[in-house]
């Protein structure tokens, strides 16, 4: 009896129909996606029917659940390998064989990529040097103890901790932060005469209102996370002080003779090695302003390996250092600041693999069938 | 079929080939001017050298929609316009070469709606110029998708108007003397105001560069009139366009042809090749390859129509040799354009459509020489002619020819994963066409014929394998190309999605029909629903107006996707229609 249902259910799974709804499935969810990227950009749209399991509260689906990508992508890769070992070993079968063999491939390739991929980025100024990359939304709270003027230590609570709130010691300092009040989004202004008085008791947030509004998701959009913080140190208050991605001058207090830099920030990932800005080319076709090439000179110094060269990194020349990967993305400062995305994808390779697996395959399947079809029409003629 | 008839019938595609020709010969002087010689004079504009032929063919597109038109009883082509423009601002502004549909702004300046088509001068619209750079400078802040009727028209029309306005400022300014008066009062304290104007409104530049300067350093003439002004040499090129100014406005043909020389060894001595180059882009701007090509499929398919109804024998031939002949010219264009911007065939959303009609053409033409039953040659002629409407339509926005952006500038990546991909787009539509062929035959022809509709069938399947194949290897040759520029292999971007698209729908027609879930009608009106989602791929995605792969469509391409889809879901109800439908009762008259 259990083996009848496993084996109905392992039959159900590898079946032609469940192939075909499940594609269908899928062309939908990439339907409902694009439509979805006018208003959420493309990051949402793609968490949301993508990188989800099931489809919860879109209003493109009018808030009913929907089977997400994730789930479809993994029955349809269940199916695929049932069909694949069904599909018998003999050579006229081998193209279709190396084509789902392909698939399969293709298919852990964006799975690797949606659970493991990081997208950063590393903003230059020509002549500067950076030793960290940098996330595109989210945020931290920095505290930099800049004491020694040769050596900053940085100390850094990341936003989901900030949301959470309480009083979040920090280690290897005395200092202790009370989060008071987390705003993911805010817009500040300055603090309109017998308004109410700011939550800041500290800082340039004293003359600062701030509302919280709803996050963004759109593609060019940014949160401007701030928070209400109170750092204790020794036992005493050194005062709330309000930090905001949208304030652009450093506030420090000193406790014991050490200097602390109060920061919101984007999240930065140090890395062991750095890149020195040397040039920054932005050239347009003449007489235009259309763009026709990108490119950064960057001396990339790694004191570990004993390296320090010169690599030029433009317009589909990416360099691939260390695991990731650093890509001419975009520019801005009257063309002296450079900015490189920078993606780690541990399975970047896959898709590589995956194509010339499957493009063999198509090819060899189908000179099979021509073969076939030319041999029948030889008969056809001889009969 | 006799020896004769076969010779009517490649004699009709020779006869085609032979019009095609005659058309890219040259044309004789106007008025006694060599106004061709002046079209072929090379210039810089849009980041690319070209003729100032190919500028007033854009231009006049841009502006009157069309490549020429009627003005006191005689046509005025394109070359006699610009001259005019450039030279004698006061007779060109008395053109009516403005085209205005939208009735709110032929309200706004003053007019009423006679025709279907209004034109208008540039005098006729002088004086409400302020109150329509005004409307157009209110709508210009609100994104082109979110602008009402009014607004886009508005906008439209007063780009048209600066365009010409540049035009008719770039070599000389308008209503001052001319050129050689420029000349004669360099050094006056008052030029310099006038040539700041001309640098800034200039449109091209003509002056190509100095010896010793940069090879792209080509020069408009109010920056050499301005390094002129301070005392140092003239540019060799001023003094000959300078007596092209001063003849054509005193009416001395000689004396122009004369200067038109003159200027001609200025070019030649400072850019060697650039007026051979210019030359050849003048041949092909003056042959027209696509809209002959498209012309010819039309005729082809005409001569297919009636072969169905007399003289078969005859005419089926003509009208595939007749397929071959557009095809020629077709290839011809194609290869002039590669071989013109030194790039592989797709840059853009024109030459894409191009191309799609050619891959279309030359599938259309091997699945002929296979079944020899004129569904090839129907389909073929279809698909070319329908995709030069569309590329003749989508190069209205200026030159077709445009420099490619810098992520863009690949040619390794242009001539893989673009030509690929859109080759998957031509199959699927030929595909699609192949069904409907099918769908309005069972309708028209009483007689029933199973192995013509198994020899269809087979045709459409083919041809499904075939762009499966290339849609999904151009698919993915997309996403590694995505790989080395944005450092991600899929985005999700619109228009992956919409090759996306492609390959999953090719997939599921040949699963389903493998596994018996689908017969031949059913393949059928699948692969019609294909034509639905490529064009919704190929076009959809421009008017969505995100991600990376938007390279612009106009704001009515909405409507005419809507219209095509509707007319696929029309042809797929047909295909549909149970078989009572189908069979016609042999003599149902009483």
């Amino acid at each position: 009896m259990i083996k009848t249902i496993a084996s109905r259910a392992w039959g159900f799974l590898k079946s032609f129909q469940l192939t075909i709804v499940l594609l269908a499935l899928l062309m939908c969810l990439v339907v409902l996606c694009t439509l979805a990227q006018v208003e959420m950009g493309t990051q949402g749209a793609v968490n949301a029917y993508m990188r989800s399991f099931i489809v919860w509260n879109q209003p493109l689906l009018l808030h009913l659940p929907f089977p997400g990508g994730a789930l479809v992508g993994l029955l349809l890769t269940i199916n695929l390998i049932g069909k694949t070992l069904d599909i018998k070993l003999i050579w006229s079968r081998a193209g279709m064989w190396l084509v789902h063999c392909g698939l399969v491939v293709l298919f852990a390739g964006e799975f690797v990529a949606g659970m493991m991929q990081v997208d950063t980025n590393m903003s230059i100024e020509v002549g500067q040097t950076v030793n960290y990359v940098q996330s595109y939304k989210n945020t931290e709270l920095a505290l930099i103890d800049v004491t020694d003027p040769t050596w900053d230590e940085v100390y850094s609570v990341p936003d989901h901790l900030l949301a959470r709130g309480g009083s979040i010691a920090i280690p290897g300092t005395p200092v202790t932060l009370n989060v008071k009040r987390f705003f993911p989004n805010a817009e500040l202004s300055n603090l309109a005469p017998g308004a109410p008085p700011s939550m800041a008791t500290a800082g340039v947030g004293a003359q600062v209102s701030v509302v919280e509004r709803p996050l963004v998701a759109g593609d060019n959009e940014m949160n401007q996370t701030s928070v209400f913080v109170e750092p204790m140190a020794g036992g005493r208050s050194y005062g709330t002080w309000l930090a905001s991605l949208a304030l652009g001058a450093p506030q420090s207090f000193i406790h014991e003779g050490h200097t602390y830099v109060l920061s919101m920030r984007l999240r930065r990932q140090y890395l062991p090695y750095a890149f020195t800005l040397k040039q920054f080319r932005h050239d347009v076709y003449p007489g235009t302003d259309i763009p026709k090439n990108f490119s950064s000179l960057v001396q990339v110094i790694n004191p570990s390996r004993n390296e320090s060269r010169e690599v030029l990194i433009y317009m589909n020349q990416p360099l691939r250092y260390e695991g990731k990967t650093f890509y001419q993305a975009s520019f801005g400062k009257n063309d002296t600041l450079s900015v490189l995305s920078v993606v780690e994808n541990p399975g970047w390779l896959l898709p590589y693999v995956s194509c010339v697996l499957v493009s063999l395959g198509l090819l060899v399947h189908f000179a099979i069938v021509l073969r076939r079809s030319l041999k029948r029409r030889q008969d056809q003629k001889e009969g | 079929m006799t020896f004769v008839k076969k010779y009517l019938a490649w004699g009709a595609g020779a006869l085609a080939l032979l019009i095609a020709f005659i058309i890219a010969l040259p044309v004789g002087k106007a008025r006694g001017f060599d106004v061709s010689g002046f079209g072929n004079l090379p210039i810089l504009e849009g980041g690319r050298v070209k003729p100032l032929d190919s500028l007033a063919r854009n231009s006049l597109l841009l502006i009157h929609s069309r490549q020429g038109f009627r003005h006191d009883g005689r046509m005025v082509g394109p070359d006699e316009w610009i001259l005019d423009t450039v030279f004698r601002p006061q007779v060109a502004d008395q053109q009516p070469i403005f085209v205005i549909d939208d009735p709110e702004v032929i309200s706004l300046i003053g007019g009423k709606q006679t025709k279907n088509r209004n034109y208008f001068s540039f005098n006729e619209l002088g004086p409400h110029l302020d109150e329509v750079q005004k409307q157009a400078a209110n709508a210009q802040p609100i994104a082109a998708q979110k602008r009402t009727r009014f607004q886009s028209a508005v906008v439209n029309l007063f780009d048209r108007v600066y365009l010409y306005y540049k035009l008719r400022n770039t070599l000389q300014l308008a209503g001052s003397p001319g050129l050689g008066w420029e000349i004669q009062s360099l050094g006056t304290p008052e030029a310099d105001a006038r040539h700041k104007d001309l640098i800034q409104l200039s449109h091209f530049r003509i002056l190509p560069p100095l010896a010793g300067g940069s090879a792209d350093a080509w020069q408009s003439v109010g920056q050499a009139l301005e390094a002129g002004q301070t005392g140092g040499p003239l540019h060799p090129g001023l003094v000959p366009l300078a007596k092209l100014n001063a003849a054509y406005v005193a009416n001395d043909p000689a004396a122009f042809n004369q200067a038109l020389a003159d200027m001609k060894g200025v070019v030649a001595t400072l850019k060697p090749g650039a007026f051979d180059h210019a030359s050849n882009e003048l041949v092909f701007n003056r042959a027209q390859p696509f809209f002959v090509g498209l012309s010819i499929y039309f005729v082809a398919f005409i001569v297919l129509c009636i072969s169905w109804l007399y003289k078969p024998e005859l005419l089926r031939p003509t009208a595939y040799s007749l397929l071959f002949a557009g095809a020629i010219v077709h290839t011809l264009g194609l290869a002039a354009r590669i071989i013109l911007q030194g790039r592989p065939p797709v840059t853009n959303l024109y030459s894409s459509a191009v191309f799609v009609g050619w891959a279309a053409v030359i599938l259309g033409i091997i699945v002929e020489r296979m079944y020899r039953k004129g569904f090839g040659t129907a389909v073929a002629a279809v698909a070319g002619f329908a995709s030069l409407i569309v590329a003749q339509n989508l190069g209205e926005g200026g030159d077709t020819m445009e420099m490619m952006r810098a992520v863009l500038d690949s040619n390794f990546w242009l001539a893989t994963h673009v030509t690929t991909i859109t080759i998957g787009y031509s199959g699927t539509f030929l595909a699609g066409a192949i069904a409907i062929a099918y769908t309005l035959r069972k309708h028209i022809v009483a007689k029933v014929d199973p192995e013509t509709d198994r020899a269809l069938a087979d045709m459409a399947y083919g041809i499904i394998c075939f762009a499966l194949f290339f849609s999904f290897v151009g698919t993915v040759l997309g996403g590694i190309w995505a790989d080395q520029s944005w450092g991600r292999f899929w985005g999700w971007d619109p228009k992956e999605n919409g090759a996306l698209l492609i390959v999953l729908w090719n997939a599921i027609i040949l699963h389903a029909r493998m596994a018996g879930y689908v017969r031949e009608r059913g393949t059928m009106v699948m692969a019609i629903f294909g034509n639905m989602i490529t064009a919704a791929s190929w076009f959809g995605v421009n008017l969505l107006g995100v991600g990376l792969h938007a390279y612009g469509f106009t704001d009515s391409g909405f409507m005419y996707l809507v219209s095509f889809w509707i007319t696929q879901v029309v042809f797929m109800g047909l295909c549909f229609a149970p078989a009572r439908f189908w069979v016609q009762p042999p003599h149902a008259k009483a």
